[in-house]
């Protein structure tokens, strides 16, 4: 027997009918002809139910990300390598961006985590939790792993960043308070009255129609503007309007290791700071909250560079 | 080094509440949690198939609102509960004028999705005395509903219904039909 | 075409409700007897009503009822299974049990010598004499399935001359059989347009025989009430649009000796009477 869904019963005679008029669909007696009466020996056809998605899938996307996040911790903060972290990035936007069409993500469980919490009826699926959980919790240990190397929005965003251009630093953390802005309105509306519930995050999310193929106008014109900024600025989804990316900044202040640029050994050069196109290195550290584990300073940092090629000649 | 500085006391126990935070709010969760869900839609809540919502206008939503370019939605006929009729109020338009056959002349799907054949014992003399199989072809169907209204009670037997196939549906997180659906017909139910 | 008749709404008897002369659930079956008196039948109950609308008599069956008829002084009601044979005043006098052949008994009629019971799980007609012996089934040669019957009922009449007068909806006609079983013609057909045909899947659903060989039907989905002369040809529209709630189905029909039309409403659950008031050239 294969799995089905399950469905509310179609009980006709139970249905609830409006008010007053109510005549009688009872049906004491078969509506479809026996298969006796059919004749010829036919047999009624089982309606096919689509199976359901698996779990199995599920459960290695989970593993999946989980990989993805060791691996880019291992990239971000021993291997410290640009091209190998492109090589992640690429792979992870191929894989959770255009193969699972970047739903359901982690930046979108935060409505569905914090509506478990406040609707006793609602369920979150395991899965879900799981994709919440890990990246924050990579956090905690290594700083915005997933943004740096996981995550298909930040990665697409990654790709189309030719030509970096430094904002002004009050501006960043001016248009920085958006993220919070944003979660808060995204818990909000995620927790309200059903009438008026609406999972914004999922609503405005510009880059899963370009993941899709699909979508509605308005969907493709925000996120083909985003891409349009982004071509000179970096990430600005990331920076200044992901709810996730609030959380994870929360979290990567108290992370246990985190990207350091060649620590002891820095020259005061300042070309990882021209580098990082996210403004996120202050007085040759990387600002964990900011910092979005992409490689790009230690690509830059000519001690690095020593290091791992060797003494120029 | 050895020891721990303060800062260091500090960073641990902050990670430590941290993630004692994260572990607690996960296990509430996943004492209620299950498996997996998937959304589908309650045909009593359905306009097109409740009864009751009669001489009102089909509600094309479930076509019209989904990401996809051919809706996840189909429209389903419970073969065990159709009265295989001559003239299927579904099949046809059985307002429009009759033909010679003596058939409605028009049909009433837009995409013409639904197949109709004679089944079983074939009467020789009369094509009316037969049974006829109605089979609606789920790479035209795009779940209109017009069909489901159709068939209704008292109209028909009420045996096609909406669903959701769920090896198209994307499961998106905030479904758009589910937004949509006027009825709020939609619900994420789980998979057993 | 003919002239056609005008009918309106004289009155109605009954209603939804809790009260002894009202019913709560559904009301199947109406029949009418030589002095005019009406008998309900719904819920599980009988409830006979004179010509003032005045409820009469009111009797419990054993169980819910589907049809009801009147023979003389005995009221015979079909039910799932069986069927009770009572006394106007609600004495039960006999029962016809016969699980196999009686599945669900949706309609009643007699002839001279025998009695005609509607199988709406077998869709067609047995016919049985006065004691109870089954004799022969009138319509099993629509394949081995018996009249196409989608809505749930069988729904038939029987003119003085003993010609059973049957509703086939499945096929969109009336059929005339002889008890026996053999076919003697037909008339209808579908049509969505044309008043004269009888619309969408499955129509009409009830007969009922009026004078002069006239025949009156109800359908469903966009109800209506019609009567055809002897030929089948389209006599008048008693009611039709706003006059029944458009979720009515299975609309039971009696005629009255006075050629009055009583329709059972089975949205109102009210007996409801259409007389003709002239005719229209």
């Amino acid at each position: 027997m294969p799995p089905r869904v399950l469905l509310g019963l179609i009980c006709l005679v139970l249905l609830p009918f409006p008010a007053g008029a109510q005549p009688d669909y009872s049906r004491p007696v078969d509506v479809a002809p026996s298969e006796d009466a059919i004749g010829e020996g036919y047999v009624t056809p089982v309606v096919q139910r689509p199976l359901p998605l698996s779990a199995a899938r599920q459960l290695l996307d989970l593993a999946l990300l989980g990989a993805a996040l060791a691996l880019s911790a291992w990239i971000a903060l021993r291997r410290r390598s640009r091209s190998v972290g492109v090589a992640l990035t690429l792979a992870c936007l191929f894989y959770f961006g255009f193969y699972r069409e970047g739903c359901v993500c982690p930046i979108g469980s935060i409505q569905n985590v914090v509506l478990g919490l406040a609707e006793p009826a609602y369920v979150v699926p395991y899965f879900v939790i799981g994709i919440f959980v890990l990246p924050l919790a990579a956090a905690l240990f290594f700083g915005r792993v997933f943004c740096g190397g996981v995550c298909p929005l930040g990665a697409i965003q990654e790709v189309v960043l030719v030509r970096p251009v430094t904002v002004p630093p009050r501006l960043d953390r001016v248009l920085g308070a958006g993220k919070w802005l944003y979660l808060a309105a995204a818990v909000g509306l995620a927790v309200a009255p059903a009438a008026y519930r609406d999972f914004v995050i999922c609503r405005f999310d510009p880059f899963v129609s370009f993941f899709r193929f699909t979508g509605t106008f308005s969907m493709l014109l925000f996120g083909g503007l985003l891409l349009g900024v982004g071509l000179f600025v970096g990430r600005p989804y990331c920076r200044w309007l992901c709810p996730y990316g609030a959380l994870l900044a929360l979290a990567s202040r108290y992370a246990w290791r985190s990207v350091s640029i060649t620590p002891g050994r820095e020259l005061d050069c300042g070309l990882c700071n021209r580098a990082c196109p996210y403004g996120a290195i202050e007085a040759m550290r990387a600002v964990r909250e900011r910092c979005l584990a992409c490689s790009r300073c230690y690509h830059s940092c000519p001690v690095h560079r020593v290091e791992v090629e060797g003494p120029a000649s | 080094m050895s020891g721990m500085t303060r800062r260091d006391v500090l960073g641990h126990a902050a990670r430590g509440t941290v993630l004692a935070g994260l572990g607690g709010m996960c296990g509430f969760l996943a004492v209620k949690a299950r498996g997996t869900d998937a959304w589908q839609l309650d045909p009593g809540k359905c306009v097109n198939s409740r009864l009751g919502a009669l001489g009102v206008d089909v509600c094309e939503s479930c076509a019209s609102e989904c990401v996809l370019g051919l809706s996840a939605v189909r429209a389903v006929n419970e073969l065990s509960q159709c009265g295989r009729c001559y003239v299927c109020p579904a099949y046809y338009d059985v307002t429009s004028a009759v033909g010679p056959d003596g058939l409605p002349s028009e049909k009433l799907c837009p995409r013409d999705a639904i197949e109709r054949y004679p089944i079983g014992w074939a009467d020789p003399d009369d094509p009316a005395n037969n049974y006829y199989e109605y089979v609606i072809d789920e790479t035209l169907c795009n779940g209109c509903g017009r069909c489901v209204m159709a068939c209704k009670e008292p109209y028909g037997l009420g045996s096609i219904r909406l669903e959701v196939r769920h090896d198209l549906c994307l499961d998106c997180n905030r479904c758009a039909i589910s937004t949509a659906c006027p009825e709020d017909a939609y619900e994420r139910l789980p998979v057993s | 075409m003919g002239a056609e008749a005008e009918y309106r709404e004289a009155r109605s008897v009954s209603g939804r409700g809790a009260g002894p002369d009202r019913f709560e659930h559904a009301l199947r079956g109406v029949a009418v007897d030589t002095q005019g008196h009406l008998y309900l039948a719904g819920d599980s109950e009988v409830k006979v009503f004179d010509a003032e609308g005045e409820m009469r008599h009111r009797w419990f069956t054993s169980r819910p009822v589907y049809a009801v008829a009147v023979d003389g002084e005995d009221v015979w009601v079909g039910e799932e299974g069986q069927v009770e044979v009572y006394e106007v005043g609600g004495t039960r006098l006999d029962e016809w049990r016969d699980g196999e052949r009686l599945g669900l008994v949706t309609a009643i009629g007699f002839t001279a010598a025998g009695v005609l019971l509607a199988d709406a799980r077998a869709r067609c007609i047995r016919h049985y004499d006065l004691e109870g012996g089954w004799l022969n089934d009138v319509g099993e040669r629509h394949r081995k399935g018996g009249f196409h019957i989608p809505n749930g009922v069988v729904d038939f009449a029987v003119d003085a001359d003993g010609v059973v007068h049957v509703a086939n909806p499945g096929l969109h006609r009336v059929e005339r059989y002889t008890a026996a079983g053999e076919l003697l013609g037909r008339f209808g057909r579908f049509d969505g347009r044309d008043p004269e045909g009888f619309p969408g899947c499955c129509n009409p659903t009830n007969v009922a025989l009026a004078s002069g060989g006239r025949v009156v039907v109800t359908e469903k989905g966009g109800p209506r009430v019609k009567v055809y002369d002897a030929e089948g040809r389209l006599e008048a529209v008693v009611a039709a649009g706003d006059a029944f709630d458009p979720a009515c189905k299975n609309m039971d029909v009696a005629v009255d000796p006075d050629d009055r039309i009583v329709v059972a409403d089975p949205v109102r659950l009210q007996a409801r009477l259409f007389e003709r008031v002239g005719v229209a050239a």
